[in-house]
């Protein structure tokens, strides 16, 4: 579904490479997690794999499609929700997803079903109607992932994607994600949320300083040994690396 | 807590701004080359507005009343015209300053969580807004005044007030400001969410604006086709000016310092209006920073839609033309930069060319009107298009989310170019059905003139969004939005105004130049085929220049905040 192999990326007038050779695949039904610190390059991984960053060497294939020479059937596979919740403000919740529903090229007859769906899911309720400009952190970043899933994506792309979500919302997100990947989906989200990342992910993709440091299966490691500490794990490898 | 001024946290208050507003001039950050071609427009401004006035002091000052010359009163007269311009423009812009700085700046959000005083932050603020307009009040009163004392000699005592006035202006701006900010606020409060509301008052005070600039027009033109300039000042005109000039408070207080009228009282006078002032603004610092911090915290954009369905498909193009054209209207500063300009656009034409036209005829007896409407046509028409070199960096970090959407860069960069050509189609389609409803033009020249002024748009369009697509800088405001222009808009103004000028300009002048030689009519086709011909000439490299490697340009972007 996803395959990352050997991603370089280097920013404009800085001397340091911001991803360093980092290869991983997200497979059809998979929720894989990427971790690492603060400015460890997740972001930046993500941002070349949805096609808004430029990258200098690798190869990103999205469902088949070459994120480089088929970028719009690669990013027609792809729902994306970005650290920084960036909405168009001056629209209203609906607009905004009229909008993602046309770029996506949603079927009419299919529209109203989705939406309700999502509004099961996320509880925007009347705001929905308003302008995303009078919406919080919260409502941002939900508005943000319906107007992601509207098109039913085979990949779901999040960065960050529990930060400011209140915790009922939260608990109906990482179910809505388990469900989505069951039905043969995939999805690769960012996280500091390391207890999220434990429930949650089929794998983990380690990332220091722009370098890949692990790659595990962490189901196939907690069914081994029941006494497994994720946190403890991650910071043990955080520390050798 | 009592909430008095601490002077510790004031200086560290100035200090943060002082760090801010030094950061854009940092290696790194600090665009030379923009900030001298700013510093050399604004000289260019400066050079002709000081000969215009010059010439202007030595008609006035010879002026006489009641049968003898009077240059102290003229003088008088002259700095009260000009410090009242000077002041109105300095409190539109300190009320805009006051309201930004208080109710719209991003800092507003931590310093209301921090153990600041009203007080103090609401000085911290005022000063830098003092400081600010002080250097404005700093070139405009010395340009003004020493022009004038170039014309007529004075002695120390008016150049030490001259610099008096400089400090002196501001505080009266800052301080009749400070009294207006509230009102200010309440009406933006009032028109925010109402879009199409704020819309038509925009455009209705733009227009009321215009109507009075082509008022003063047409007196300008009446002065100038008068058969001697000074018989314009006869008595009652002079009688005029002077009742006028005592009506003008408080900026007649401070010219009649200068022109050593009323000197005690004038003083007096003007020291009770910045107390009252002072003591306003400082009485209304509580009750400004309460609203501002509610204004903050409160429920805003109420706006809202009844409906609760997704209406059906559309395609991509539109669905993006949607979104630029919501993104624009729903932004009163974008919507009044493009959507009214462009709607005041014939406007300015038609009142122009009311003055122009009978102005050409007067002066030379030459019949020019389609070279004088493709002259003015394409000024207006650059002005209003300059809003384009903003198309890619009014998107802010959204620009990279639709960039991560299955859409095609061509779309994207098309959708925008479009709804500016639906925009400029409009204007100059409004522009030539006016023209022609006045009689200046016929049916067949009106076309001739949308033709051209569309080319000339289409090639402005191309190139200004192609140059902020290379050099876009996205906003780091909260809402994404652009508060000041760029080097880009200051390129693309003058570059649209000079080309403008020379196209406008020629055939203009090869009309007049023929019609002297009785030539006119016989090639009356050059202004057709040149005006006709370059515009062709520019919307082929500006669709060219837009075209030029943008596929490559478009993915390999990386500019702005990301």
């Amino acid at each position: 579904m996803v395959r990352v192999e050997r991603l370089y990326k280097k920013y404009a007038r800085k001397a340091d490479w911001a991803v360093h050779n980092v290869s991983f695949t997200v497979r059809p039904g998979e929720i894989v997690g990427l971790l690492g610190h603060n400015g460890a390059g997740k972001s930046t991984t993500l941002k070349c794999l949805e096609g808004m960053l430029p990258f200098e060497h690798g190869r990103i294939t999205i469902c088949g499609h070459d994120i480089v020479a088929d970028p719009i059937a690669a990013k027609a596979e792809m729902g994306f929700v970005t650290d920084d919740h960036a909405v168009f403000v001056k629209m209203t919740g609906l607009q905004y997803l009229e909008f993602m529903a046309d770029i996506y090229r949603v079927p009419q007859k299919v529209r109203a079903a989705r939406l309700k769906i999502l509004e099961k899911v996320f509880r925007l309720g009347g705001s929905v109607r308003n302008l995303i400009a009078s919406y919080s952190h919260g409502m941002r970043q939900k508005i943000c992932m319906m107007g992601s899933l509207i098109h039913a994506p085979k990949l779901w792309i999040l960065d960050e994607p529990m930060t400011g979500l209140d915790p009922r919302t939260m608990r109906a997100v990482q179910n809505y994600m388990v469900a989505y990947a069951k039905a043969g989906n995939g999805i690769l989200f960012s996280s500091h949320a390391l207890g999220t990342v434990a429930k949650l992910c089929d794998r983990v993709v380690l990332i220091r300083k722009g370098k890949q440091v692990s790659n595990v299966n962490v189901k196939e490691i907690a069914a081994r040994n029941p006494d497994f500490d994720f946190e403890e794990y991650f910071l043990r490898h955080e520390r050798h690396a | 807590m009592k909430d008095t001024l601490d002077r510790a946290q004031l200086f560290a208050l100035l200090r943060k701004q002082r760090r801010e507003a030094s950061a854009s001039f940092r290696k790194g950050n600090f665009n030379a080359v923009g900030f001298l071609f700013r510093l050399a427009l604004v000289a260019v401004f400066l050079a002709v507005f000081i000969l215009f006035l010059g010439n202007f002091l030595e008609i006035y000052l010879a002026v006489k009343t009641d049968g003898a010359p009077d240059a102290s009163s003229r003088l008088f007269e002259v700095l009260t015209a000009a410090y009242t311009v000077v002041l109105l423009a300095m409190v539109v812009g300190a009320v805009s300053q006051i309201n930004r700085a208080l109710f719209l700046a991003d800092d507003m959000r931590v310093m209301s969580a921090l153990p600041v005083g009203a007080k103090t932050l609401y000085v911290s603020k005022l000063i830098v807004i003092y400081l600010h307009q002080a250097v404005t009040a700093a070139v405009c009163v010395l340009s003004v005044n020493l022009t004038c004392a170039a014309y007529l000699p004075q002695g120390w005592l008016y150049y030490l007030l001259t610099v008096l006035a400089v400090f002196l202006l501001p505080l009266l701006s800052v301080g009749i400001a400070s009294v207006l900010a509230l009102p200010f606020h309440a009406l933006r409060l009032l028109l925010r969410d109402r879009f199409v509301l704020s819309f038509l008052v925009i455009t209705l005070v733009t227009a009321g604006l215009l109507f009075l600039y082509a008022y003063l027009l047409e007196g300008v033109k009446e002065l100038l086709l008068g058969d001697d300039i000074k018989y314009f000042f006869n008595e009652g005109v002079m009688n005029a000016i002077g009742t006028a000039v005592s009506y003008m408070y408080p900026a007649n207080l401070l010219a009649g310092l200068f022109a050593g009228k009323n000197v005690l009282y004038c003083c007096l006078v003007l020291l009770a209006v910045l107390a009252a002032c002072a003591l306003v603004s400082l009485v209304g610092i509580r009750f400004i920073l309460v609203r501002a911090l509610r204004a903050r915290t409160g429920s805003q954009h109420v706006y809202t839609r009844s409906r609760f369905y997704l209406h059906g498909e559309k395609p991509q193009l539109l669905a993006l033309m949607k979104k630029e054209f919501l993104l624009i209207f729903r932004t009163p500063d974008y919507m009044f930069s493009y959507f009214s300009v462009a709607l005041v656009v014939p406007l300015m034409v038609y009142f122009c060319m009311s003055v122009g036209a009978s102005l050409v005829v007067r002066l030379i007896a030459v019949q020019c009107d389609v070279e004088l409407a493709v002259f003015l046509t394409l000024v207006f028409g650059s002005l209003a298009n300059v809003f384009c070199t903003t198309n890619i960096s009014r998107d802010g970090s959204m620009f990279y989310s639709v960039k991560a959407m299955p859409v095609g860069y061509r779309s994207v960069i098309f959708s925008k170019v479009f709804l500016c050509l639906i925009v400029t189609a409009l204007s100059q389609l409004l522009t030539a059905a006016v023209l022609l409803a006045a009689g200046y033009l016929s049916a067949l020249n009106a076309l001739f003139l949308f033709g051209v002024g569309l080319l000339f748009g289409v090639a402005q369009i191309c190139i200004a969004t192609r140059v902020d697509l290379n050099h876009a800088k996205f906003s780091m405001e909260p809402d994404g939005e652009i508060k000041e222009s760029g080097n880009t808009a200051s390129v693309v103004i003058v570059a649209g105004l000079l080309t403008s000028f020379l196209v406008g300009g020629a055939v203009l002048l090869a009309r007049m130049f023929l019609a002297l030689r009785g030539l006119a009519d016989r090639y009356a086709y050059l202004t057709f085929l040149v005006a006709g011909g370059v515009a062709l000439l520019f919307a082929l490299l500006g669709v060219f220049v837009l075209l030029y490697k943008l596929k490559s340009r478009y993915y390999r972007f990386s500019g702005g905040v990301l």
